[in-house]
């Protein structure tokens, strides 16, 4: 049987050629329409941020670069270095070493605390499993998006990077924004 | 007792028909249902189920209540259900009263991601507790040892811990105290729980009430790999799994092999991997220059080497010990003698034997395996002390007679720690093993043997005794007659090593062991791969396999060695992970064999005391972590070792290194990788042939078992050991020399502790053992001592001044008195293979020592 490539062919289903009318609506009337939005935000001035002048506002539960909390009234670290939120990263970019406290040297409120705690941000996809995971609500996600850096190695942030009270770069969305 | 041989039934599990053997307990049943089961405290390791967490209940029809299944036998017909509303209210309940007390510190806790309870409360718990009330609390964490942490308010009384304290490892240590929600786990009287088997109750404690505190926070179980290998520490062999994090060994697990360990590890093998890590350990090649071994390069360090064997030549010896693989020791023997045509290679410490009895032993029908300890109708321990020597063989002797009603019977010269599960214990004098072994042969083929047992100082009738109860080991049934000799390699350390050999093999003929399958002859070697460095031809007189070597290919057995480097008859000695001073008997000879020796070479992780005085070059060597290669079990299970980490340092392989020095002195070995040395093995063994590492697999293959043995060895009867034509000369102990107020016979043992591992493990170091030097209390008053006083100890000097032997290796050393009852009067108990004031100094076994209070 020789082969027929008619005979498997489905027919396309096509509207209507438009007409005349229609056709000359499609060219202006459209085009008229995108014009009102456009001259109607030319009116409300210019929104470009003037990056990195001006920084763009984020969102309060904006996903940014971690921070290792500490308690306020003692001060030691609220991490003990249980390793749960290592366990939790899809990317696997935090590496926790953990190790006893003593009497002498008192880290953490637990019986251990975290001696390496480190962050590969080049790797890190800000995902936030961490601080779902951390049960000691040791760290969190905060707001600075600015982690460019010159060396791969300097964005292997290390546990006191981390604790550190970081420079709020990024400004808040206030509320209503 | 004969091994249970299940019968098939079929039962039904949730709505499934099922085929399991009878009596199995519901929980493994239900396995062949694909049904789990939730467990705390069963642990089919343990022996009889005590049913103590209720966590287990299951619905079986016809029973009104619900059933533990841990401790319910399965039955033709029985209908089970796991999946009831009942069942499932009954396992929340349990799960819930557990979690009562329970801290819930998953985040601290070590147990975390790892725990039997976080997995069972996941899958089988309310999700929510209605407990307000405030929790029961305990001061934590404890130390129960200096190895094991305890944190009791985790524990959920599942008595695990403390049954293998009172029913494995038969210590009786540990205990429950108190009562209700305020027991805990203790020992009796507070003291810490010391032992050679304490780590096993960390493995199986299910919760982390006991933790290791080696390990303590130092990985979570995502953080980690498993690599699995083999302890090559003492001859048991236990297989483990190394716990890997970042190239480093983080803790030792085992890895269950019930034809090996049982699932059980020795504190030694558990905790000792420290001394992978120690900053003691050598990681790179050392030279002595102006008295001193300082780093060098390989280059220098091989250079040196080569110089040294290229000028020494035939003149060299070898001697290789302790967890030497096979292909190290093979090529080892290579490069002696061919590439230096030397053909002194030792691995052992006896006299030497001719390659017909090393046969003879090894025959596969005279070979008793490890689970036939279990099985036997009797098991002789002779001239050995398991605990020491394999402490996995003394565990398996204790479930034997526990278990499976085991006649014991141990015949040695020091009271063993068996004495009190033995049916029969007998005693000979120190050094007198061989005169008791063809007493003992004598008894048992009806020949006379008083006067061999009056030699050996052993009681006659005990002898007769002894010989009624392994003759009357029967099987009630069927007759059959399983018995199994346990026997340290010590045992032919003496001058007339042949003679003790072929008075054993006469032994076990007379107990016809080549007749039952489950019977034979155990042989707990002095070094870890004893067995595989024999077989990979590291014996003067035999070759790879156990070869019969052409005339005038012998060489010298180690003691000829030392005499020979003393005299200048040899000149350079190469080491393979041996230290003579240390392992070997007669320390001052080995003294002045070193000092004597123009180039000593040695490959060692850790210096010790003779390679620190004297080696002149010390390559660094692989702890067994680091190995790859084989090793041979004392039942002939060929078993691999598989690096688990990276060389640390400038650390090379064993083989390499001796494959390079082989290539420099112009001979090529034609080894480029360990896999290829692995290859001339079994090519080179006619027992090993057709092997492949495949076939060897991560459980271990044993070759007894192979066709090839029963072709090359001869498929039924095991010939007799090849005669001698000499009469037994067995002497009598005799104190000739001494003087005679404290005069006594000198007993040694190699203690469990006494590894240079567990001196540079840290947290192990507490356990290696001082000398000291055991009497019997009618002993000590005769010679004026007290229990804890300083004495020394030495041999007799026949009125010349003590210092005598021109000041090489004085035969004296200090040691503190500890009075023992169960000794025999008139025998002073020393410890081996110490760093310092080992018994090697004085003499072997049966000689004349004088003890003096300092
Ligand atoms: S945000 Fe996500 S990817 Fe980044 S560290 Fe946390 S868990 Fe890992
Ligand atoms: S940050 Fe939180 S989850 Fe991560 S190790 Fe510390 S305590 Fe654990
Ligand atoms: S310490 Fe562990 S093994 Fe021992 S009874 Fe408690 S929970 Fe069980
Ligand atoms: S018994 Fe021997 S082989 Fe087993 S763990 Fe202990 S040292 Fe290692
Ligand atoms: S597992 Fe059955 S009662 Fe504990």
């Amino acid at each position: 049987m020789t082969y027929d490539p008619q005979a498997d062919a489905l027919p396309v289903s096509r509207p209507a050629e438009p007409g005349r009318g229609a056709a000359a609506y499609r060219i202006f009337g459209e085009t008229l329409r995108g014009m009102k939005t456009t001259f109607g935000r030319i009116v409300e001035g210019p929104t470009t941020v003037q990056y990195p002048e001006d920084k763009a506002p984020v969102y309060p539960r904006f996903r940014g670069r971690h921070r290792l909390h500490r308690f306020e009234d003692t001060g030691l670290e609220k991490c003990v270095g249980c390793s749960l939120c290592a366990a939790a990263c899809p990317a696997d970019c935090i590496r926790v070493v953990a190790a006893e406290n003593t009497p002498e040297l008192r880290i953490s409120a637990g019986e251990r605390y975290a001696a390496v705690y480190e962050i590969n941000m080049s790797r890190c996809i800000f995902c936030g499993y961490c601080e779902v995971a951390c049960p000691f609500d040791a760290i969190t996600m905060g707001h600075d998006y600015e982690l460019s850096d010159y060396d791969r190695s300097d964005l292997i942030f290390t546990k006191e990077m981390l604790l550190a009270e970081p420079v709020e770069r990024a400004p808040l969305r206030a509320a209503g924004e | 007792m004969p091994r249970p041989r299940p019968r098939p039934i079929r039962f039904s599990i949730d709505g499934r028909e099922v085929e399991a053997a009878e009596n199995l307990m519901l929980v493994d049943a239900a396995k062949h249902g694909d049904v789990e089961i939730p467990v705390f405290c069963y642990e089919p390791k343990l022996g009889h189920p005590v049913g103590a967490c209720r966590m287990c209940l299951v619905e079986i029809e016809g029973i009104p209540k619900l059933q533990t299944a841990c401790s319910t036998p399965v039955k033709d017909g029985m209908v089970v259900h796991t999946q009831t509303d009942r069942v499932r209210e009954a396992q929340e309940a349990v799960v819930e009263f557990l979690l009562i007390n329970h801290p819930l510190d998953c985040p601290v806790c070590d147990k975390g991601g790892e725990c039997p309870l976080q997995d069972v409360t996941f899958g089988w718990g309310p999700g929510r507790s209605r407990f307000i009330e405030p929790k029961r609390h305990f001061v934590k964490p404890l130390e129960l040892s200096p190895v094991i942490a305890i944190d009791r308010e985790r524990c959920i009384l599942c008595y695990r811990c403390v049954r293998f304290s009172q029913e494995v490892a038969e210590d009786y240590q540990l205990v429950l105290l108190e009562r209700g929600a305020h027991s805990y786990v203790s020992t009796f009287d507070g003291h810490p729980y010391v032992g050679p088997f304490t780590g096993n109750i960390i493995e199986l404690c299910p919760v982390g009430a006991l933790t290791s505190r080696p390990y303590r926070f130092r990985a979570r179980p995502w953080d980690i790999e498993g690599a699995a290998s083999v302890c090559t520490l003492c001859p048991s062999q236990c297989n483990v799994e190394l716990t890997v994090r970042d190239e480093r060994v983080m803790r030792v697990l085992s890895r269950q092999n019930d034809e090996v360990d049982d699932g059980w590890l020795c504190d030694k093998g558990r905790f000792a991997y420290q001394a992978v890590h120690v900053d003691q350990r050598v990681t790179a090649p050392l030279l002595r220059e102006g008295g001193e071994l300082r780093e060098v390069s390989w280059e220098r360090a091989l250079d040196h080497a080569v110089g040294a064997l290229a000028r020494a030549g035939a003149r060299t010896g070898a001697l290789a010990g302790e967890g030497t693989t096979n292909e190290e020791a093979f090529l080892l023997g290579r490069l002696l003698r061919e590439a230096l045509g030397s053909p002194h290679v030792d691995s052992r410490a006896a006299a030497a034997l001719p390659a017909g009895l090393h046969r003879a032993l090894c025959h596969p029908r005279r070979q008793a395996t490890v689970p036939d300890l279990e099985f036997a109708h009797a098991v002789l321990v002779l001239d050995c002390e398991p605990v020491d020597d394999a402490p996995i063989i003394d565990l398996r002797i204790r479930k034997g007679v526990r278990r499976h009603g085991l006649r014991l019977a141990v015949a040695t010269s020091r009271p063993s720690s068996l004495d009190a599960n033995a049916a029969l214990s007998v005693r000979f004098s120190p050094g007198a093993g061989g005169a008791f072994v063809a007493a003992l042969a004598a008894a048992l083929t009806g020949a006379d043997s008083e006067e061999l047992a009056e030699r050996a100082g052993a009681d006659a009738g005990s002898v007769s005794a002894l010989a009624e109860l392994l003759r009357a080991a029967e099987d009630e049934e069927d007759g059959r007659r399983e018995v199994v000799i346990v026997w340290g390699e010590r045992l032919a350390h003496g001058a007339l090593a042949d003679q003790t050999i072929g008075d054993l093999v006469a032994l076990a003929d007379a107990l016809e062991v080549h007749q039952a399958p489950g019977a034979g002859l155990l042989e707990l070697p002095v070094h870890a791969n004893g067995r595989g460095m024999r077989e990979a031809g590291l014996v003067p007189d035999a070759g790879p396999g156990l070869a019969e070597l052409g005339p005038g290919q012998a060489g010298r057995a180690s003691a000829q060695i030392a005499a020979g480097l003393a005299e200048g008859d040899l000149v350079a000695l190469y080491l393979l992970h041996v230290d003579p001073l240390r392992a070997l008997p007669d320390r001052p000879a080995w003294e002045r064999a070193l000092a004597g020796a123009a180039t000593v070479i040695a490959h060692a992780p850790l210096l010790t005391d003779g390679l620190r005085e004297h080696a002149d070059v010390v390559f660094p060597a692989e702890a067994y972590p680091e190995k790859e290669g084989t090793v041979v079990h004392p039942d002939g299970r060929l078993q691999r070792l598989r690096p688990g980490i990276a060389h640390p340092g400038e650390v090379r392989d064993g083989w390499r290194v001796l494959a390079e020095l082989a290539r420099r002195l112009g001979t090529d070995l034609g080894v480029a990788s360990a896999g290829e040395a692995s290859a001339q093995l079994f090519a080179a063994v006619s027992f090993y042939s057709g092997l492949t590492l495949e076939q060897i697999g991560g459980r271990g293959l044993r070759w007894p078992e192979r066709e090839q043995a029963a072709t090359e060895f001869g498929e039924r009867e095991a010939p007799p050991a090849p005669t001698r034509d000499r009469a037994p000369e067995h002497q009598p102990p005799t104190l000739a020399g001494a003087a005679a107020n404290g005069a006594l016979h000198l007993d040694s043992y190699r203690s469990l502790w006494s590894a240079p591992e567990v001196q540079a493990s840290p947290s192990l170091a507490f356990l290696h053992p001082q000398q000291r030097a055991e009497i019997a209390p009618a002993d000590a008053q005769r010679l004026g001592v007290r229990d804890g006083q300083r004495v020394t100890v030495c041999a007799p000097t026949n009125g010349q001044p003590a210092a005598g032997q021109e000041g090489a290796g004085a035969r004296e050393v200090q040691a503190t008195v500890a009075l023992r009852h169960a000794l025999t009067p008139g025998v002073v108990l020393l410890q081996d293979g110490l760093e310092r004031d080992s018994a090697n100094a004085l003499g072997d076994p049966g000689s004349a020592v004088e003890v003096r209070p300092e």
